[in-house]
């Protein structure tokens, strides 16, 4: 078990999941799942509900769906209640996570059977990084896709950070209703924008700095793990976009204010933001080729896993739902045998083949399980 | 459930429709009120007719008054000098209790929500920022739920109230008021009263 000899030799801990159980979770009724700390490779045909497992496994870190799904959404066809049960190991420390969640009531989540207060409390304690093809999203939709990235990797990294994004979105949507009301009354209670104006101000710098020191932390391990996958020279880069890096948040918003008024809503601020990708010198949408778009976003996520493996200072576990979609098998064995070789923690992986993945390590001496669905 | 009586449907109806009451409970009220005198079902709906048709809103802070201007605003005895501004009289009473507070008192009738509905002219804003201007007056006591919106409150008056020369001062935060004042315990509300802090200080 070459993956554990590694962990011991650099002196990590590696935390992983042993067992799941999901109940009333969208297909399944109710299902036990047991993994071992290495590869994990689920397998079965179109439709069985693979992508849902790791949907799960994600819940279980993040207290939500990786694909916005709403919990009235996730729970089984006719169910008004869904359950998560998870056993962790980090070193010899157990962990017992159990999500609860009924229509209608607050989403509950359990630690050692201790009721978290508030949900917040327990990102980050579980990092997690999912890679699935819907990520073609990060390239193709708005940008808040990609706030969302760097969203999801700072509220995994500092407990902080999510606090300054809650405070300043409630603000946020106060301020726009404010601005929706004065349109109907057709008054203009200048006094309470200056209010909220002055209130977002501190979150907004927050927010500003951590986004654009996750960029900066991001860059390296992008280039990194592009040109290991891609095999290829090219420079690639990300600059985080942000009317913040020319203004202050007061004298921005100030200047808004009247287009604000007409449009009635916030135009300006950090909910604006942006990532760019680049390659060469040009904007990564210009990219003809799938298989390059595809090897750059997965290099994305990767240096997000390296970020987050690098502040946590144990690896996240990894998520890899049906990669052989739109890459060839050149760049799927050059990227699985990448992640035998280097320190990663638990990685699961589907697939509809069986055997596949087997095939591309055969040769490592790394742990394979494979999880028939039919 | 089946009357065999319209009279006493009606009435076992009416109970039923206050809070907490169910048709059971209502029914065994109406059998109690029937096999008691007259007298006792006319001094019972008088005492309600009476309180519904007279209650007045003190028009100096907004606290339920039979008069003009309510019991606290009239005792003499109590401090002029300050002012502690509340959400609703369910946080009056609560703070009341604790007796550490022998000053005035202003409802504002909510926080400003634009979310839901509640701009800063639906609430009581205007009248306390008159009221402040009485020369009496050198503090204002902020014992607002501490929430986003319990901020902006704080920060949209303490605006307004900017050069007029009183004080304003906020109850201790993060004491144990699990985000409703009428829940916090006697003690510790008491205590955060009396320790609470100027403004300034926790906004910065
Ligand atoms: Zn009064």
């Amino acid at each position: 078990m070459i993956l554990e000899q590694l962990h011991q030799h650099n002196n990590i801990t590696i935390y992983t999941l042993n067992k799941i159980v999901l109940t009333q979770f969208k297909n399944y009724e109710r299902e036990t799942l047991d993994f071992i700390p290495e590869f994990n490779v689920l397998t079965g045909k179109n439709g069985v509900g693979k992508t849902n497992v790791m949907d799960a496994i994600y819940y279980l870190c993040m207290s939500k769906s990786y694909f916005g799904h709403s919990d009235r959404q996730i729970s089984k066809h006719g169910c008004d209640f869904f359950r998560l049960a998870g056993d962790f190991t980090q070193g010899k420390k157990t962990l017992k996570i159990v999500a609860k969640v009924k229509n209608g009531s607050k989403k509950e989540f359990e630690k050692n059977g201790r009721k978290y207060d508030k949900l917040a409390d327990h990102i980050g304690l579980l990092p997690i990084v999912f890679i699935t093809p819907d990520d073609n999203s990060l390239v193709r939709d708005g940008s808040a896709e990609r706030r969302k990235l760097l969203d999801n990797t700072l509220a995994q990294s500092d407990a902080g950070y999510l606090q300054h994004l809650i405070r300043y979105n409630k603000l946020l949507r106060q301020r726009n209703a404010a601005l929706k009301k004065f349109a109907e009354t057709r008054q203009v209670n200048h006094a309470l924008l200056d209010t909220y104006d002055q209130q977002m101000a501190a979150p907004a710098r927050e927010i500003f700095h951590f986004r654009k020191q996750m960029t900066s932390q991001l860059i390296p391990f992008f280039q990194e793990q592009y040109n290991e996958i891609s095999a290829q020279a090219e420079t690639v880069g990300l600059s985080y976009k942000s009317a913040l890096n020319d203004n202050d948040f007061p004298s921005l918003i100030r200047a808004a204010r009247e287009k604000d008024i007409i449009l009635q809503r916030t135009t300006a601020g950090i909910h604006k933001d942006d990532l760019v990708f680049t390659i060469g010198d040009y904007p990564i949408k210009q990219l003809a080729s799938q298989g390059q778009l595809k090897t750059y976003i997965i290099a994305i996520k990767l240096a997000q896993y390296q970020v987050l493996k690098s502040i946590k200072k144990y690896p996240p576990i990894l998520l890899l739902d049906d990669i052989f979609d739109k890459l060839d098998n050149q760049r799927v064995t050059a990227l699985v045998q990448m992640l035998v070789k280097r320190d990663y923690g638990q990685i699961f992986i589907t697939d509809t083949e069986p055997g596949r993945i087997r095939n591309i390590i055969k040769e490592k001496n790394a742990m394979v399980r494979e999880i028939e669905r039919v | 459930m089946n009357f065999s009586s319209k009279l006493i449907e009606e009435a076992v109806n009416a109970f039923a429709s206050l809070p907490g009451i169910g048709k059971k409970t209502a029914f065994r009220l109406v059998l109690h009120l029937m096999n008691q005198d007259v007298e006792r079902s006319e001094d019972f709906s008088n005492a309600i007719i009476n309180m519904r048709k007279n209650i007045k809103t003190c028009r100096v802070c907004f606290n339920i008054s039979d008069e003009e201007v309510c019991a606290i605003c009239s005792d003499k005895a109590r401090q002029q000098s300050t002012i502690c501004v509340v959400e609703n009289l369910r946080d009056l009473m609560a703070i009341e209790q604790t007796g550490q507070y022998r000053g005035q008192y202003h409802i504002l009738g909510g926080v400003i929500s634009p979310i839901e509905g509640i701009g800063a002219s639906d609430l009581n804003i205007v009248e306390l920022v008159e009221r402040a201007k009485d020369e009496e007056v050198k503090e204002i006591i902020m014992a607002l739920s501490p929430t986003i919106e319990g901020d902006t409150t704080i920060y949209y008056i303490a605006k307004q109230m900017e050069g007029m020369g009183v004080a304003i001062s906020t109850i201790a935060r993060g004491v144990s008021f699990g985000g409703e004042l009428e829940y916090a315990d006697e003690l510790t509300l008491g205590r955060s009263i009396i320790s609470r802090v100027p403004y300034g200080q926790v906004n910065d």
